[in-house]
């Protein structure tokens, strides 16, 4: 029985002999096991090692491999090739540079990341000895959906807001604000206020909703977003009532 | 080595051709046009009421006319495709947190549709309709 054989059309940019990406169709294997991810590897491995791509776990837990398969920002890991046709189209993420082939540049996601401050910030410090902050099951399961991102990218890729206005914070890093705030360990919403309930912030998103639709990992930034223009409009009315602080 | 990365435009006004789950988020945006020019349409008979009989006579002659009717039957669909695309997305904006558990999306969803269809019967009886 012949093994059953498909294109895999893969955008090249060699930054040293390219002006522009082109695309590079390699003829692969087909098995029924295959993702997007082994067929690049095999193409890596088999025909031309000067193909270049991220990719670590291969088990949708590391984050590394997002790429737009046939226009879809996925996971090349998790992407099944039989679930393709004879001919698969593979791009770097949209709304990045692209620093070569697949591979993106991602300084301003992280940069973006960083500026939300990402991490408890609790009412007052305890030394180890005091023990850790304790939370109930209940309280944790308030911002549980919200801590699984793994900074793939595919909901920045899949966001048209962040591509025509490049300032936007984006998806995951204001779920991961969200994430924080929603915390009860935590209470550095007033810090990261200026950052997430700004314009650059939540108030650029219009919930066109594809980041969510996108997420490997069902995060649902969109939602977390949503509900952060909620309290934060709130906050804003709340402010002009007797008692409600100064604006 | 030095680094040349490319950056890849994305199309100001043609970027929602890119994919379909695009054109669906155009269309429920645009969806709210439709409603807010049937506002108008309303508040305008609302202005000819106030000029006396022959005024209200002549705007509800254009509201019930073939013109009329085709505006109502575009606003009307498109007002469903509104309607439901916010219900739809009600349980992301609004999360109900009962103990260690969440309520059902649909659940959130399918009271708002209880709600809609309380109101409009109500709004039918008060027009005499129903």
């Amino acid at each position: 029985m012949t093994e059953r054989k498909i294109e895999l059309e893969v955008l090249r940019y060699r930054p040293e002999q390219d002006a522009e990406p082109w695309f590079q169709t390699y003829t692969v294997p087909c098995p029924e096991e295959w993702v997007v991810l082994d067929a690049l590897n095999y193409v890596k491995d088999e025909i031309d090692r000067t193909l270049s791509y991220r990719w670590s776990c291969h088990m949708f837990v590391c984050g590394s491999c997002g790429m737009v398969i046939d226009g879809e920002p996925k996971l090349a890991c998790k992407a099944f090739l039989r679930d393709y046709g004879d001919k698969i189209r593979v791009e770097p993420l949209a709304n990045f540079p692209i620093e070569r082939d697949l591979v993106i540049v991602m300084d301003d996601f992280m940069e973006k990341l960083e500026s939300v401050k990402p991490y408890l910030i609790p009412k007052e410090e305890k030394s180890l000895d005091e023990g850790s902050y304790l939370q109930t099951p209940a309280q944790l399961k308030a911002y549980k959906q919200y801590s699984m991102c793994i900074n793939c990218m595919l909901c920045y890729s899949a966001c048209p807001q962040y591509g025509l206005a490049p300032e936007f914070i984006g998806p995951a890093a204001l779920a991961l604000a969200h994430r924080y705030n929603m915390d009860s360990r935590d209470v550095g919403r007033k810090a990261r206020e200026d950052t997430v309930a700004s314009h650059e912030g939540i108030w650029e998103c219009s919930f066109v909703g594809a980041c969510s639709e996108v997420c490997p990992k069902s995060v649902d930034p969109a939602g977390a977003i949503q509900q952060v223009k909620f309290s934060s409009a709130i906050d804003y009315f709340t402010s002009w009532l007797p008692g409600g602080g100064s604006r | 080595m030095s680094r040349k990365p490319y950056q890849r435009e994305l199309p100001k006004t043609t970027w929602f051709l890119r994919h379909a789950r695009y054109k669906k988020y155009m269309l429920h945006e645009i969806s709210a046009i439709a409603v807010a020019v049937y506002l108008l349409i309303l508040i305008v008979g609302l202005f000819r009421l106030a000029q006396g009989p022959d005024a209200w006579a002549g705007w509800l002659a254009f509201v019930t006319s073939p013109l009329g009717l085709v505006i109502h039957l575009i606003v009307f669909g498109l007002s469903l495709v509104h309607t439901t695309a916010w219900f739809k997305a009600v349980p992301q904006a609004m999360r109900i947190q009962r103990g260690e558990q969440f309520v059902p999306g649909p659940t959130i969803v399918g009271a708002h549709y209880v709600v809609w269809a309380a109101v409009s019967v109500f709004v039918l009886i008060l027009a005499g309709v129903a």
